[in-house]
């Protein structure tokens, strides 16, 4: 008997109809469609990385056409380009599309000609960054260059003072000067970051409509970031400038073929924006796809009952770990590719290590996995693609709990005997090799110990990011996507004391799905530093002022006024101190932000003077998430049907190393299974483009979402 | 479990798995202290360092930030072992440079760890550098003559004994120095940071077994032993001497050499500074374990293998400091300036003498220095005294593959600037310039780095210490290269310039402006 949840009847059609979330990734661009109360239909077609649109609108074509519950995979590789909107969409759908034209443009360093112009004095900003090296025993060791030259900083006249007054008037004579020379040296974008320009922002609003009315594309630091520390907020800023020209145009050409107002771009803070918003201030749909998968994690783990999760997305050639307490964590102190990001965004950590990492020995006979990574091209050995270094991959395949026959619904046949061959190799190296030994249980050994080292790699990540947080890995549940992350979610669970793990079904298309869950989020700041005792007034004066803007903009992005709503925040810190705690604005938010202090770092001063830094105020457009079908779990003990069985190797047997213990495992197809339906380990569990690995002494069951819930045992 | 592999070799999966659980220990208790510090500079500026002990006190793993600390976080389990019985629930204190401390700001915490069959596993310590600890000069930082100018010295004492604070032994720092409130929370957050230490390796002596535990400790210091062996094999025997000098000592005219002869035979080196001057009346002086920290730093960033930073590598290594010298001096020296000056340029010898044993390998000299200014007076606004301290960065020098990196910091430091936003809303001080010295990298095929200007206007009257150098001794280009530009101390008064010392301390006028503008690095080869 299948049910649907009654708030999705409800606030379906009402919705607007069909929605659609868009997920880019490196090799496959992932598509969800829902229409009203489902049910949710899928697709996934191969990405087009010289230009990304071409597998979106080639995606929609095919998921509009399809007329299934499941698409299914495509092979081909982007659609027409026939001109004219795509067939399918009404004005009223809505697409959310997590683009990763921002992410590739910084890291490929394929932006806009980018300049920047500072107070005199300090057009050398972006260069001297905060004066340190990325690698402390690296003697070539350097920050990355900044996103605008030495040749394209310049230098105005004029200052203001850490109170906003003007100690020295902009000379605005000078400007004509300024575009002359930012003409010669061809720049196409203008990041604008006056010292104290949050305080007073006269002066980059003169410079900002001079430039504007010359033609450049113009960021001012005192619209994208109005937040003290000068460098944080020029990095921002640049990255603006730097990636707005190339979104804008990516965008344009999107726009041209759906019907106007249907666009809207996923932000890397978890939420969405309108097509405009996404222009004004594009640095923020950076990194917006791993903040998508972060929110459908939450999406389907909390529809399951928890609300403290893990979130372990594991990748080719990285692994993404969230450690989400009740909700979507966030940082300002985000950064890509060495350079800061100041705007909140889902706050991720990312480990270097994947399926794809290098395993190899190294001069003190240490085996060592990553961070080196055969990537998608030319891959691990079982690609047959030309990798001739043993990845991850690969020992999952010689261990079996990889089903060479079943990689991406057996699109492409991994190679076994060839991934045996380099673990093999491995092994002689390791010196893993004895007397009688054949070379299939070498290969294995070998395989056995790359899983170990690259587990413990990710559990130290996770580590490191719960004590960072204040919290303790083993209250927490697991919740793991992404194509690789299933082969290791049980073995790190256990190794981190952790006892529960969630795989949903959507693993592969969780961050579209995430996408289709977002809500309109717009985040807004304006440093005030002020004395704690005399900032009430002031400080609701100047949230009052963020909250009319927030609520208009929402209301701008087609959200009706009931489903708005606004959170205000303050960041407080002593005196003295270099670092904020975020407290709500309340007319107690002093006593608020002792307790808070003496609840994260254990301490608290209540004679202390303290400092109001920041003010936030952050609005919401609620979205009614999709709704997930739920079905009632069927009779218990009833087997699913198994694909066939393979023997698995678990592991070592205890007290003698040298004998493998290998077993008989099912193979089962996670889109087979039914809610109720319980499973032991050791078994495999395939889908399209993942697969998961039960160990000997874990036990899993199938819950109404079909979500896999396991309860993880302590025999690895 | 056997703990060989079954051709009886260390078992290369668990060396690697044990090496991620330790330096797991470190970074975690690394995370506990950032984030219950309360001050700027452990918080912020990263300067601190966490590190667990095999049963031997040998160093296994070690989270550092700052390269200074890398041979004194040993010495100081070591200084503490030498004068105390550790037990059971205890954690001692010390920042004495005599007795395994570097300097006095630099506090460091040492627990024990027992298993709960009542073994000693190891031992846990972290060392974070404090923004005060009393003395003559706000911020601890001056040109002190005796260390008990410099601040509170501390000799290894039993701060917890038996889980139980000793409140007398605390308050001998927090009686000493002007922000007591402060102290005591980077202290408490130091404490929760060994705990967690000794949490961490006790629930991994539960899980693995004390045995193998204790075992892989010593298999990972092997490990970086065979690493480092096989680093100094591939040096070319024989013996490698390169000699230069601090500008001066602050306190009179006249360069202070460091002299060092590096020996290689076989797999084993021998770092031997004898030659290098006498130890000075005043704070230039760097205790043996900045010589020893400076020895670890080089070898560890030429290794190129990314091994634990653990007690292996310096077991082929013997370094040899005159008693009495500046590299090892006699108390009561003083020797706040050999930390953050002398340091630097006992590593540009150690790095000048391995360029003659394997010229391409290194680069040529950085800045040199660390540039150290503080600033103090009275805040007006907020009715108090301030103190303002500050390192500013300078050109790297270039090496055979590259430029060197400009305004950045160098080997023995690695801390971050204050923001000039930041300064300017702290204390009644403006930024005038913030900018690259452009040209200030030596020429050649590659060129150095370039230095950094910064200058800082005073609005009322103030005391301004500059510990600062390499302001006429240049730092030395490599196979042809030119050396970097020497850096420059400037008082602007009334709109004049007048070249300052690269060591003093001076009264400034209200509307004065301290303008320092550092080293280039050296070039690589002839342009």
């Amino acid at each position: 008997m299948e049910r649907v949840k009654a708030a999705g009847r409800e606030n379906g059609r009402t919705e607007g109809g069909l929605r659609i979330g868009i997920d880019v990734g490196g090799t496959f661009t992932d598509l969800v469609a829902i229409d009203g109360i489902g049910p949710l239909r899928r697709c996934k077609v191969f990405s087009t990385p010289e230009d990304p649109s071409r597998a979106v609108l080639a995606g929609l074509e095919q998921l509009l056409g399809a007329t299934d519950t499941d698409a299914g995979t495509s092979t081909d590789d982007g659609g027409t380009q026939a001109a004219g909107k795509i067939s399918g969409l009404r004005a009223g759908a809505s697409i959310v599309h997590g683009s990763t034209i921002a992410t590739n443009a910084v890291l490929e360093r394929k932006g806009a000609r980018t300049a920047l112009v500072a107070t005199r004095g300090f057009r050398d900003l972006l260069t001297l960054g905060r004066q340190d090296r990325p690698d402390l025993f690296d003697f070539e060791s350097r920050r990355p260059e900044p996103l605008a030259s030495e040749e394209l900083s310049f230098e105005v006249s004029g200052r203001v003072d850490h109170a906003g007054v003007e100690l020295e008037p902009l000379d605005e004579g000078d400007l004509p000067g300024l575009i002359g020379r930012l003409r010669s040296a061809a720049a196409e974008s203008v990041a604008v970051c006056l010292l104290f320009s949050f305080a007073r922002p006269g002066h980059e609003a003169s410079v900002g409509r001079a430039l504007r009315e010359a033609g450049f594309h113009v960021s001012l630091s005192s619209e994208v970031l109005p937040e003290f520390r000068e460098y944080e907020r020029a990095s921002t800023t640049a990255l603006n400038a730097y990636v707005g020209p190339i979104l804008d145009r990516y965008l344009g050409h999107l726009e041209e073929r759906l019907p106007s107002g249907t666009l809207r771009i996923m932000l890397s803070n978890g939420g969405s924006a309108g097509v405009e918003a996404a222009r004004r201030e594009a640095v923020r749909s950076i990194l917006s796809g791993p903040a998508a998968g972060v929110v459908g994690a939450l999406r389907v783990a909390r529809a399951a009952g928890n609300e403290r999760i893990l979130s372990f997305d594991m990748g080719g050639t990285s692994t993404d770990v969230a450690l989400l307490d009740g909700g979507v964590p966030f940082t300002s102190e985000g950064e890509i590719a060495g350079l800061p990001v100041r705007v909140p965004m889902v706050d991720i950590h990312t480990v270097g290590a994947g399926g794809g990492s290098i395993a190899r020995v190294d001069a003190g006979g240490a085996l060592r996995v990553g961070p080196e990574s055969a990537g998608a091209a030319p891959g691990p050995v079982c690609y047959g693609r030309g990798g001739k270094q043993p990845a991850v991959t690969d020992a999952n395949v010689v261990l079996g709990r990889l089903p060479p026959d079943r990689f991406l619904a057996g699109a492409l046949a991994l190679d076994a005997d060839a991934a045996l061959a380099a673990l093999a190799e491995l092994g002689r190296e390791a010196g893993l090799e004895t007397r009688g030994l054949k070379e299939a249980d070498l290969a294995r050994r070998a395989a056995l110990g790359v899983v170990r080292v690259a587990n413990a790699r990710m559990e130290r990540a996770l580590r490191e990011i719960s004590a960072e947080r204040g919290r303790d890995p083993e209250d927490f549940t697991l919740v793991s996507f992404g194509g690789a992350g299933g082969l290791h979610a049980c073995d790190l669970a256990r190794a981190l004391g952790i006892r529960r793990v969630l795989v949903p079904p959507s693993a592969s298309v969780l961050s579209a799905f995430g996408m289709l869950a977002a809500d309109v989020l717009k985040d807004y700041v304006q440093t005030v530093m002020q004395p704690g005792d005399a900032a009430l007034a002031k400080v609701e004066a100047v949230a009052a002022g963020l909250e009319e803007r927030g609520r208009s903009e929402v209301a701008a992005d087609g959200i009706g006024s009931d489903r708005i709503s606004l959170r205000r925040e303050l960041d407080v810190r002593y005196e003295g101190q270099a670092f904020e705690v975020a407290v709500p604005l309340s007319p107690d938010f002093v006593g608020l932000f002792h307790a808070e202090h003496e609840r994260l770092y254990g301490h608290s001063d209540p004679a202390a003077p303290v400092q109001v830094v920041n003010v936030r105020v952050r609005a919401i457009g609620r979205v009614e998430p999709p709704p997930l079908e739920e079905q009632a779990e069927g009779a218990e003990g009833k087997a699913p049907v198994e694909l066939d069985r393979r023997p698995v190797v678990l592991g070592q047997r205890p007290g003698s190393e040298a004998t493998l213990d290998v077993r008989e495992a099912p193979v089962l197809e996670h889109g087979a299974l039914r809610p109720g339906n319980r499973l032991a380990g050791p078994a495999i569990v395939v889908s399209t483009d993942t697969t998961l690995y039960l160990g000997p002494s874990d036990r899993a069951r199938v819950d109404g979402y079909r979500n896999l819930l396991i309860e993880v045992g302590t025999e690895p | 479990m056997s703990e060989r592999s079954p051709n009886g070799r260390v078992d290369p999966v668990r060396l690697e798995v044990y090496r991620h659980l330790f330096a797991s220990i470190a970074e975690e208790m690394g995370a506990v202290l950032q984030r219950s510090a309360f001050s700027p500079n452990i918080k912020e500026r990263r300067d601190y360092s966490c590190a667990v002990f095999d049963a031997r006190a040998e160093m296994a793993a070690l989270a550092a930030h700052i390269p200074v600390h890398l041979g004194a976080m040993p010495l100081s389990v070591a200084g503490c072992l030498e004068s105390l019985e550790l037990e059971p629930g205890d954690v001692a204190i010390l920042n004495d440079p005599y007795r395994g401390g570097s300097h006095l700001p630099d506090i460091t915490l040492v627990a024990p760890v027992f298993a709960e069959e009542g073994e000693l596993l190891g031992f846990v310590a972290n060392r974070a550098h404090h923004a005060d600890v009393g003395g003559a000069t706000p911020g601890s930082m001056g040109l002190a003559s005796e260390l008990s100018e410099e601040g509170v010295v501390i000799p290894p004492r039993k701060l917890v004994r038996g889980g139980k604070l000793d409140v007398e032994v605390r308050d001998l720092l927090l009686d000493a120095v002007r922000t007591p409130e402060e102290r005591a929370g980077d202290l408490r957050a130091q404490l929760a940071s060994v705990r967690r230490g000794v949490r961490r390796l006790r629930g991994m002596s539960r899980r693995y077994g004390r045995q193998e535990v204790g075992r892989y400790m010593l298999e990972l210091i092997d490990y970086t032993e065979r690493v480092a062996r096989r680093f100094i094999a591939s040096l070319p025997d024989g013996e490698y001497r390169f000699e230069d000098a601090l500008d001066d000592d602050g306190v009179s005219e006249g360069p202070v050499p460091i002299v060092v002869a590096l020996r290689i035979r076989g797999e084993e080196a021998e770092v031997d500074f004898t030659g290098t001057s006498s130890q000075r009346p005043s704070s230039v002086n760097a205790p043996y374990a900045v010589a020893v920290s400076a020895t670890y730093y080089v070898f560890r960033a030429l290794l190129g293998e990314d091994v634990p930073s653990n007690g292996g590598i310096l077991r082929p290594i013997r370094v040899v400091a005159p008693e009495g010298s500046v590299v090892n001096p006699r108390p009561p020296a003083a020797v706040a300036a050999g930390n953050v000056e002398t340091s630097q340029r006992i590593t540009d010898v150690l790095l000048g003498a391995l360029a003659r044993a394997v010229p391409g390998r290194v680069p040529a000299a950085s800045q040199g220095t660390m540039n150290n200014v503080t600033v103090g007076g009275w805040d007006p606004a907020r009715k108090r005294p301030y103190a303002y301290y500050e390192t500013i960065a300078g050109g790297a020098g270039a090496s055979c593959r590259s430029d060197g990196a400009s305004a950045t910091h160098t080997h023995m430091t690695n801390t971050l600037n204050t923001p000039v936003e930041a300064l300017e809303y702290a204390y009644p001080l403006h930024v005038l310039r913030y900018e690259v010295r452009y040209g200030s990298g030596g020429a050649g095929r590659h060129r150095g780095g370039d230095g950094v200007r910064r200058d800082i206007r005073v609005t009322g009257a103030a005391r301004a210490c500059i510990l600062s150098d390499r302001r006429r001794l240049f730092p030395y280009g490599l196979d042809g290269g030119d050396g970097g530009s020497v850096g420059r101390n400037v008082l602007i008064r009334d709109g004049e310039e007048r070249e300052l010392p690269g060591k003093i301390c001076l009264d400034l006028e209200p509307g004065d402006v301290l303008s320092i503008r550092t080293p280039g690095g050296g070039g690589f080869g002839a342009a």
